[in-house]
């Protein structure tokens, strides 16, 4: 939650739908696709990657305070609903990254439409179902137990305390319509669309697949399973790090994505 | 008007004690079934059967009773099924069923049900209705954002099968279904009663006033069942139908002994694991979404209203003080109770008369006592 203020904010509007926007930087357009907790706004590896991209990162329709567009239930809605702002932003052969619940909606969009994707980067991913493990139970836990999850060693998370603070009554409503949307999206089937990797064997976008290793809510096997699905997809596992690499480790995570980003044609 | 005076039991699984619910994260999902020995649930369904008989035997007009899923103190899976054992073990009493989570089952097969219920029982059914606690929902695997839509078409759902003759289509967001041709139908037209419950959520007395449904405020306080009261009455006059008793009732937890003395050590039972019962996450309890943003918004401006007893720390004093406790001998009980219908005038007084290992002759002397004596009494009123 290092938001910085370099992060540009606007907004997109998408049919009747008007939601928040940060974007920044210069470069080929990549845009970032938030997981279920929402949109944190401008973070310190947008920051990175807009040295040599243009970062769009949107809040997803019903997050972050916004109503939900009345006929958007499914991820399978968030997904038509952010092919029209692909369009609305006039992104051409753009990078499409998503985290957690956006590497789900990032998966079905390339599945949908890839004609028009330089790269698709998926980062600890929901969207397919481990066959030998278990995704972990979001919902019906305590905030405790959701923060415990999120990290492998909270110790390595710069500013780990605006994870602990008490949230501002502004706040409290958007974490609340998060949680409430995410919920609606992905109660049932429970993270994963049980198709998807049939979906993906036809997508030959050059993907990057990034996972921490100890990822204690989406285990390491969605990360095996979506590699053999993408026929040209790359899987980089980082080591020592929960869910979320790009907070816990965003040294290693930059690195990653830029060293995939400057091999493509 | 005279209340009717119903009795109700949540059939409790009454060996469970504090000790053993304390090592766990919640007092409903967490708890192991583990602890459950259908050997003993055996005899405690039959002694509550026995209960039911003799409240219809020695005069109540009506039984309650509802369902609840992953609970220890309910052990009712299904409110079709006690309300069909209801229709055995009684020959008069209404059977006031509040009621079937409808938002989580298959609405053709809850209308076919009831309406066969109807028939049995020879017309004694009031349907009620229920969005259940969000654990209800969670236990069905069910999103608890959809639950408020669910119930919504659930609802509507079931009263045309009752009501339009069948074959007919039906292409809800939620429960679609192309040929609908229940033959069943209620013997009550155009169909059985419908009561709509509530903890206190003014959402709730809204919808129920909207559909100009009775609503039974379960688990308040007086003051505040006040409060939900005026607001029915608002809407109602809003819709445009006059309401009265015959649209409210007060459910509370009473004892009837010999004595007061006795009574009043009863009693305490209906505090048996009260820190627990509904302990657990606000994940469990009130999941984002379960309520709508407009019923957050009414709530924030109606700050008086709570949500019922859930998270108020009161005593057993205190809880008699607010009604929602009453034990005495038979002059007090009466005492009390016509202090109740005289500051809420409701149309039906919900006697929830057991909890926790209660001794079932205790039980069935406080039914003989609110029976024979307490009832009379209100009714020559």
């Amino acid at each position: 939650m290092t938001t910085t203020q370099r992060g540009n904010k606007t907004s997109v509007t998408v049919g009747n739908t008007e939601v928040e926007l940060f974007s920044g930087g210069s470069g080929p357009a990549l845009l970032f696709l938030h997981g279920a907790g929402g949109n944190t706004g401008w973070q310190a590896y947008h920051e990175e990657l807009s040295k040599s991209h243009t970062v769009y990162v949107p809040s997803q329709p019903g997050f972050n305070g916004t109503d939900r567009p009345d006929w958007v239930y499914t991820i399978n809605d968030v997904c038509h609903f952010n092919l029209d702002m692909v369009q609305k932003l006039g992104l051409d052969q753009y990078i499409l990254m998503g985290s957690s619940m956006g590497g789900w909606i990032a998966a079905e969009m390339a599945a949908m439409c890839s004609h028009n994707l330089k790269a698709l980067i998926l980062v600890d991913a929901a969207g397919v179902k481990p066959e030998n493990t278990e995704i972990a139970e979001i919902f019906m836990v305590s905030a405790e137990t959701r923060l415990k999850q999120r990290f492998h060693d909270s110790a390595q998370v710069a500013n780990y305390d605006q994870y602990t603070r008490e949230l501002t009554p502004e706040e409290q409503i958007a974490e609340h319509s998060n949680r409430e949307m995410a919920s609606r999206l992905c109660w049932r089937p429970y993270l994963h669309n049980l198709s998807l990797p049939n979906y993906l064997t036809k997508v030959l976008t050059p993907t990057l697949i990034v996972w921490g290793k100890q990822d204690a809510i989406i285990p390491v096997e969605c990360a095996e399973i979506y590699q053999q699905a993408i026929p040209n997809s790359t899987l980089k596992i980082i080591d020592n790090c929960g869910h979320s690499p790009a907070v816990e480790k965003p040294q290693e995570f930059v690195r990653t994505v830029t060293e995939f980003l400057s091999k493509l044609v | 008007m005279s209340a009717e005076v119903f009795w109700f039991s949540e059939q409790p699984y009454g060996h469970v004690t504090s000790q053993d619910l304390e090592p766990y994260e919640s007092g409903r999902m967490h708890f192991p079934n583990t602890n459950f020995d259908p050997e003993k649930a055996h005899v405690l369904y039959n002694n509550y059967h026995d209960q039911y008989a003799l409240a219809d035997e020695v005069g109540f007009d009506g039984i309650m009773s509802n369902e609840h899923h992953s609970a220890y103190w309910c052990m009712k899976p299904s409110v079709n099924i006690d309300a069909a054992v209801l229709t055995k073990v009684t020959k008069r009493a209404k059977i006031a069923m509040l009621g079937n989570v409808i938002a989580v089952n298959d609405p053709v097969k809850m209308a076919e049900e009831i309406a066969m219920l109807d028939c049995i029982s020879g017309g004694r059914i009031i349907s009620g209705f229920v969005r259940g606690t969000a654990v209800e929902t969670l236990h069905a695997g069910i999103s608890p954002t959809e639950n408020r839509d669910r119930f919504e078409e659930a609802h509507d759902l079931i009263v045309k099968c009752w009501t339009d003759p069948g074959p007919f289509r039906w292409e809800g967001r939620y429960f679609p279904h192309r040929m609908v041709n229940p033959w069943v139908v209620p013997m009550q037209k155009p169909h059985p009663p419908v009561w709509f419950p509530g903890t206190g959520s003014p959402e709730s007395v809204i919808w129920a006033a909207k559909h100009q449904y009775p609503y039974m405020n379960l688990g308040s306080l007086l003051d505040l069942t006040k409060q939900l009261k005026d607001i029915y009455f608002e809407t109602a006059h809003e819709v445009g139908f006059e309401p009265g008793p015959q649209h409210f009732g007060y459910l509370m937890r009473c004892l009837v002994a010999d004595t007061d003395e006795e009574a009043q050590e009863i009693g305490r039972t209906f505090l048996w694991t009260e820190d627990h019962r509904n302990r657990g996450p606000v994940e469990f309890n009130d999941p984002p979404g379960y309520q709508s943003r407009e019923a957050l918004r009414i709530k924030m401006s109606r700050p008086v209203i709570g949500t019922g007893t859930v998270g108020r720390r009161m005593s057993y004093e205190d809880l008699q003080e607010a009604h929602n406790i009453v034990v005495g001998s038979p002059e007090t009980v009466i005492k009390k109770l016509r202090y109740v219908r005289e500051t809420l005038d409701p149309g039906y007084i919900l006697i929830y008369g057991n909890e926790g290992n209660m001794p079932h002759e205790a039980v069935m002397r406080s039914i003989e006592l609110l029976g024979t004596k307490v009832i009379p009494a209100l009714k020559e009123d």
